[in-house]
Parts: structure tokens; sequence; C-alpha cells
């Protein structure tokens, strides 16, 4: 069975340095349940570089969320900053370093970039 | 503010409520207390023996804090009263309430006092929009407190309630039981406190019971934010309060994200738009920028933290888009809106690296250039990876929301703003002028901080080369030649919408503009189809949908008018930035200091004073810094280098004119003008401050 969440993180732990990322410097720590057991991915953020563990340690910031929900977020069917005004993602202690991370999410996979509009015609008076 | 309503705010919290302090509100009807884009208290109304209260006077303290007198009766009679009531309330995190009742007879009085309380959670977009609830309401008595609340899956707000005086709580409010003594008086403290999320925690209103005595942390900030500002000296008295009107409603504006680690900028506007407005915080952020320049620092830091980073349709969102609003209410949270945030505007992403430069400019932050380096280049890539719509190098918008996005992704952005002469509406996507503009002046100006800041001159080389080709296409492209103005936008087709309107004032700002066809476009700014002896007018008379009170179709915007003079000051034309600034000042007068966003075209000599344009917005933030960059203009200040040029073209009428401690990368530097005729510029004089003598001290604010 496929683990989203856990691609996600591994992934991100490979990437050493993040430029979206340089003007953050703190701790995040992940905690996800399943309704049996929860959970925990610890990013640490450093100017951009990245280190992912696993730790249960105090960190800046704590958010906590269904794994489900989780899932649905780092695979771009659900959104991370609306789901939190939903109260779905909890946050806990320095919320900028959640804004920072969240643009690391990808969006939907339905939007596409467009390259060339439709020609509309002359609007109406 | 709206008529016969009073509000107060702290951040983005406000209480709207009549003049007697109670509020009844409906789904319709705007009073409450809102806070996060939610209305936390929707019935607030207090009697006394089952009797209402009546206003005798309304004391607006401070923009967070006011005084209500009020006499029971009904009607206008309140003949012989007996007793009188004072309801002094503060917002914040909710609001405190200090009820007190006075009695003025020589016998005691029984009475009930009633405070009737109630909440219908409804999303500011609801109160606009009338629409119906999807969740649950509750409402709870817990050891001497009410609870109301609100609940629509895991979605939780709620409204707690108490008092110091020993009550009565029910679901529908608090009663009191009390007798006053012959010409004793009876008190007590109300607190209403917001909460957001299960279990939310709790915190009291800042200016709650026990602290009475303490001055309220915001009064503080705003004597020191207005002690902060550079001082303006001189003879002209309405002047003098406008600058002090703009300065108290500018602190009033200010809005501190949740992200901004308690840094301010400057929200869009009082009070339905206290939030994170990408393009008017960036415009005021522009305008402010000689006098409080450090809003201008907490704007690109925060709109840089929520720049855009992926492509979402639903939000109009791109990689490297600045975002154009910000909200956090139910709609938002069960996406029925897209602000979370919504990225359709074209304009923000362009001005915001124009921000960035003229903040350097100005101060000599070379730290946050660097800091904020990627942003800027995302910016910059923006421009020219996602707004060419059409692959012909130019900035175009069309949304890709069909259903709740923006269709004007511009500053004019009702559905009728752009037009042709003949006021046919072109299809989409469209490239209004300005946009152009911005997007020059972004790539001269990004091309400044690469050479400087970021030490990437091959960046700079082509930026700069990408520049004079925008600037050579646009004035062949966009040059109305029959009628010697640019036109409002292309169309699809490539051709003209040819419209004269108030965007050519812009368009000079930016730099755009060949200077063999400046003069032609100031002489249209000035002419009598756009100016109106009070401001430039959105669109000119004589178009096919003028309308001296349309939206974006002929009314005059103060705001627009600013960067207009700013625009004619950067292209040499002094005598018409200074009749611009008189005009608008003149009509300042007119609104006791404070501009409204928007006032009818007609002709000055026609209506003698400014129409105002019915608006629920007032102050604006770009009204309110509209005064501010009128006094650079006039002045003619401009960084150059590590120092400040002073060049004054004042009007008739001002006289003399002094702006004290202006800060920046020189520290703090005096300004003097003199405006005997229109364009004097003969008393121009500069002179650096000493060390401190006066008591205030000076600041050195050099790298």
């Amino acid at each position: 069975m496929t683990d989203p969440t856990a691609e996600f993180f591994e992934e991100l732990g490979t990437r050493g340095s993040e430029p979206l990322l340089r003007r953050s410097t703190g701790t995040v720590r992940f905690d996800l349940s399943n309704g049996k057991r929860t959970e925990r991915w610890l990013v640490a953020i450093r100017k951009g570089d990245l280190a992912v563990s696993r730790r249960n340690v105090r960190a800046d910031c704590v958010v906590s969320a269904d794994k489900a929900l989780f899932d649905d977020i780092v695979t771009g069917k659900t959104h991370a900053v609306a789901a939190a005004l939903r109260d779905e993602l909890n946050l806990e202690g320095d919320v900028r370093l959640v804004v920072a991370l969240q643009r690391l999410f990808p969006g939907p996979a339905r939007s596409r970039r467009r390259r060339r509009a439709t020609t509309s015609t002359r609007g109406k008076k | 503010m709206s008529d016969g309503l009073v509000q107060i705010l702290d951040g983005n919290t406000f209480v709207v409520s009549n003049t007697n302090g109670d509020i009844e509100a409906s789904l319709t009807d705007p009073t409450g207390l809102f806070s996060f884009d939610t209305r936390f208290l929707s019935t607030w109304v207090l009697t006394l023996n089952g009797e209402r209260l009546n206003p005798l006077s309304v004391d607006d303290l401070q923009y967070f804090e006011t005084r209500f007198f009020l006499v029971p009766g009904t009607g206008t009679v309140y003949i012989d009263a007996k007793l009188s009531v004072i309801r002094r309330r503060a917002v914040g995190d909710g609001f405190h309430e200090e009820l007190t009742i006075l009695n003025h007879h020589d016998a005691h009085v029984d009475l009930v006092v009633r405070i009737d309380a109630g909440c219908d959670f409804a999303d500011l977009f609801e109160v606009k929009d009338a629409l119906a609830k999807k969740g649950k309401y509750y409402a709870r008595v817990e050891s001497g407190r009410l609870r109301l609340g609100y609940q629509r899956e895991r979605f939780t707000r709620e409204t707690l309630i108490s008092a110091s005086a020993p009550a009565r709580v029910d679901k529908g409010g608090l009663t009191f039981k009390t007798r006053i003594e012959p010409h004793g008086s009876w008190t007590t403290d109300l607190d209403v406190v917001t909460a957001s999320g299960a279990g939310g925690t709790y915190v009291r209103p800042k200016y709650a019971r026990g602290t009475r005595r303490a001055r309220p942390s915001m009064e503080l900030s705003l004597e020191k934010w207005v002690a902060d500002a550079p001082r303006l000296e001189c003879d002209h008295d309405e002047l003098r309060a406008t600058y002090r009107r703009s300065l108290v409603d500018l602190a009033a504006l200010r809005f501190s994200p949740p992200i901004a680690g308690g840094r301010s900028l400057p929200a869009a506007g009082l009070p339905w738009f206290m939030t994170m407005f990408g393009r008017d915080s960036i415009f005021t952020s522009l305008q402010a920028l000689p006098f409080t320049p450090e809003l201008a620092a907490t704007t690109l830091q925060a709109l840089g933290d929520w720049q855009g980073s992926r492509v979402d349709d639903f939000r109009d969102e791109d990689p490297g888009r600045i975002l154009h609003e910000m909200r956090y209410g139910e709609m938002t949270a069960f996406e029925e809106r897209p602000h979370s945030p919504y990225y359709g505007c074209a304009d923000a992403t362009p001005l915001y690296v124009v921000l960035l430069d003229e903040y350097e400019r100005w101060t000599g932050d070379r730290r946050l250039v660097r800091e904020l380096e990627p942003q800027a280049r995302a910016a910059l890539a923006w421009i020219d990876e996602y707004a060419d719509l059409m692959g012909t190098g130019y900035v175009w918008y069309q949304r890709r929301n069909e259903k709740t996005g923006l269709e004007n992704q511009c500053w004019k952005d009702s559905w009728d703003s752009i037009s042709y002469r003949d006021g046919t509406l072109p299809g989409f996507p469209r490239a209004t002028c300005e946009l152009q503009g911005y997007a020059y002046d972004a790539k001269v100006r990004g091309a400044r901080l690469a050479r400087l800041v970021w030490k990437d001159p091959d960046l700079a080389d082509k930026l700069e080369k990408d520049a004079a080709d925008l600037k050579r296409r646009f004035n062949r492209d966009f040059w109305v030649s029959d009628g010697e103005y640019f036109a409002l936008a292309l169309d699809t087709e490539g051709k003209q919408v040819d419209a004269l309107a108030s965007n050519n004032g812009h368009l000079l700002w930016s730099g755009i503009v060949d200077k063999a066809k400046a003069k032609a476009v100031s002489e249209h700014l000035m002419g009598p189809r756009l100016y109106s002896g009070w401001g430039v007018r959105t669109l000119a008379e004589g178009e096919g949908r003028y309308n001296p009170i349309g939206y974006h179709v002929g009314t005059v915007w103060p705001f627009d008018n600013s960067f207009i003079a700013w625009g004619l000051r950067r292209y040499g034309f002094k005598e018409e930035a200074a009749q611009v600034a008189s005009g608008i000042l003149d009509a300042a007068e007119f609104f006791a200091g404070r501009l409204p966003e928007a006032f009818g075209g007609y002709g000055r000599s026609v209506t003698k004073y400014p129409v105002q344009y019915p608006t629920a917005c007032s102050p604006q933030a770009w009204s309110t810094g509209t005064p501010l960059l009128l006094l650079r203009t006039m002045l003619g200040l401009e960084p150059a280098g590590e120092h400040l040029v002073v060049d004054p073209a004042l009007p008739m009428g001002i006289g003399h004119l002094e702006l004290l401690d202006i800060p920046g990368r020189w520290g703090r530097i005096d300004a003097f003008g003199r405006g005997r005729v229109l364009t004097d510029t003969k008393a121009k004089s500069v002179r650096r401050r000493r060390s401190s003598g006066g008591g205030r001290s000076t600041r050195e604010v050099r790298r």
C-alpha cells in the first residue's frame, strides 16, 4: 500500500536545501493520527536547509491532523490553508513556519497551467 | 463611517453598533462584533426595566474605544431623566464594556438591567451577500457565563460572555437586579471574548477589568506612531489637520496578519477590508514610504511569505504570483470562496518588485532586499512565464476560476471599467495599459537591484534589455495616434481598446512613456475631458461609458490622482502635479481631512463641492495614504544615493510648508517649501538636522 505522506517527507529529506524556505528557521512536528496510533515527522529548517526525521521532540510548531487528511494534502487533493481554517488541521506555535512549508504542497492535479487563452470574441454592449 | 453607525476596531476585530451601543444585526445588517471575517455577536441590546435607551452623545475616544451617554425613554423626549447610563467599550480580542448607571434622583431606584445577547456567526461574505448557514448553533450557560457557539463539521467558532457583577445568565443573555441609592451609581464590566476551534483557548479582552487605570496599549502605540512620523509645519490649518487625520487613520488600518510576528501592514479599508490585499497594501506602503517605511517592510515580508508556489485554478494561483486577498471566514474555509488566499490580480506581482526597489532607495535596507531575492526573482519570472497569456510579450489577465474569481484583475475591477470609445467591452484575456507600465518599471528596478544587491549583472542586463524592448513595443502598439494618448488596453486581436482613461497617469509614473509623447499625455490628464477641477476622472467625459458617478467610469479616485501627480513630476510637469495635489487636498477639506475612496466626476464649477461616492468602507487605505504621497510630490522628495533631494513646487495658497524629520538612509532630514506662486521653486532648501536640540532625538539610520 502506498503511503503518500511518507513519500512526501522522504523526498523532502533528500532535497537538502529548498529556496522557498530560505527565510525560515525552526522545527515543525507533524502529529498524524489514524485513530489508533500517531505517527510523527519532524522537519528541521535552517535558512532553507532541510532535515527530516521521525524524532518525537519538542518543536517550534506542531501540526496535528488525521493521517488520511494529510495524505490528501500532500497529493494536492486538499488545500492545507482551507483545512486549517476548517479546524481540521490544528496548529500550535510559530505559524509562520507552516505558512512557509505549505508552499511545498502540490496544487490540484486538475489545475493546468494555461499557455494560450481561448480567444473570446469582442464582448457585448 | 456609515451613517448612524459607530465603529471601533483593533486589527481585524471590530464592532459596528447603533448610536446607543446596541447591536441588532440581521443577515443583511452589517452591525456586530467581527473578528477574522466572522461575526461573533449579532445581538447585544441593553434595557433598564424593559425599556430601551436613547443616546445623548457618543464620544469616539480612540479608534478602538467609544463612550455612549444614554438615557432611558422612547423617541426623542427625555424630560427629567432620573437615570443616565454610560457604556464605555474598547475592542481587542473581542470587546470589553464598562456599564455604569447613575441615579440622579433623591430616592433609590430598583432596576432590572438586561443584556440580550445572541450570535449568527455569519461570514463577512454572507453579510454582504445574504446567504444561509449550513452548520448548527448552540448556547450553554456555564458557571456564570454564557457560551454561544456554531459548528459545521469540525469548524467551530464560539463567543464567551461574562460579567463582573452577579448576574442571572440564560441562553439569551444576562440579567442583573440591583438597587441604586439616591445619587449613587452601579457598575459592571462585561467581557465578550471570541474563540476559534473546538476547545479553543480563550484570552481576556485587551482592556479588561482590573486594568482600568492602565492606558490601552494601542493608545500608546498610536501616540508613538504619530510622534515617529515626520512633523508637518505649515500656515495651512486644513492641510495640517488632513495630515494628522491620515496618520491616525493609517494607524487604525494597520493590520497584523497572524504570520507577521506582531508587525503590521496596511489593510485595505475599514471595516470590511481589514485583511491583507496585495494591491492595496503595496500602493499604500508606497504612498507612506517617506513617512512610515516599516509598513513597506512588513508588506514585502508578509506578501513574500504567501507568494504563489503552484498552479491552482480555483485560487488563480501561479508560482511567483503575489496574492490578491486573504480571508479567514467559513466560506473561505469550505472553499465556497477562493480567498485562502486568492491570487487573481495582475498588478500586485510587478508592483511587489517596484515596492522592494523603492523601499531600498529610501531606507538603504539591503538586508531585506537580499533576503527577498528569491521572491523578487519569482515575481519577475511570473511576468514573463505566466502573465503573457497571448504570447505577445505583454501582461494579460483572464480568470481561471470562472465561478467566484475576479473578472477584471486590475485596480479598476468593476465589470464595465475597460471599454472601447463606443462603450463596447472587450473579451478576455485583456492587457490593460497600466499593467505594462508596472511590468516595465519592475524590470528596470529589478535590474537595479540585481546589479547593486544581488550581484547578478547578467540578470540586470537581460531585464534592462527586456524593459527597453517592452517600452518600444508599448509606445507603438498602445499609442492612439489620432487622439495622442495611450489606449486603455489591447484586446485579443491586438486591437486598441481606445477609451481615454486616467490609466495614462500611471504610465507616466512607471516611466514607460516616450519623452516625446509625455506632453500630449499630460495635456489630456489636465484637459477638460479628464480633469474635473478636483481631480483626474477615471474615464474621460465623452466616452461611451462615461458616468460621473460610475465606479471606475467617471468618478475621481484620490489614490489614482496621487500616483498621477507622482507621474507628472517624474516627467517634469511640476505645475500640473501641484494642480492635481491642490485639487485633491481642497476636496479633503470637505471630508474633514478623510478622503473617501472616490467622489463624483462632476466639474468643480458645477457642484462647488466634491460629491462623495456612496461606499461602506471608510477610511480606505490608499485614500488615507493619498495626502502623504501628495506631500512627497509637492515637495519633490526623491532619494538620490545617500541623500534626499528636495525640489518643491507647491500650490498657491499653501504658503510656507516644512516637513521635519523625514526618515531614510540619511537619518532624518527636514524639507522646506513655499507656495507663493504655483510653480515657485525658489524657496527650496534642505537642511540637515543637527544632533538632538529640541527634545526630539535625531536618529541616524545608517547601515
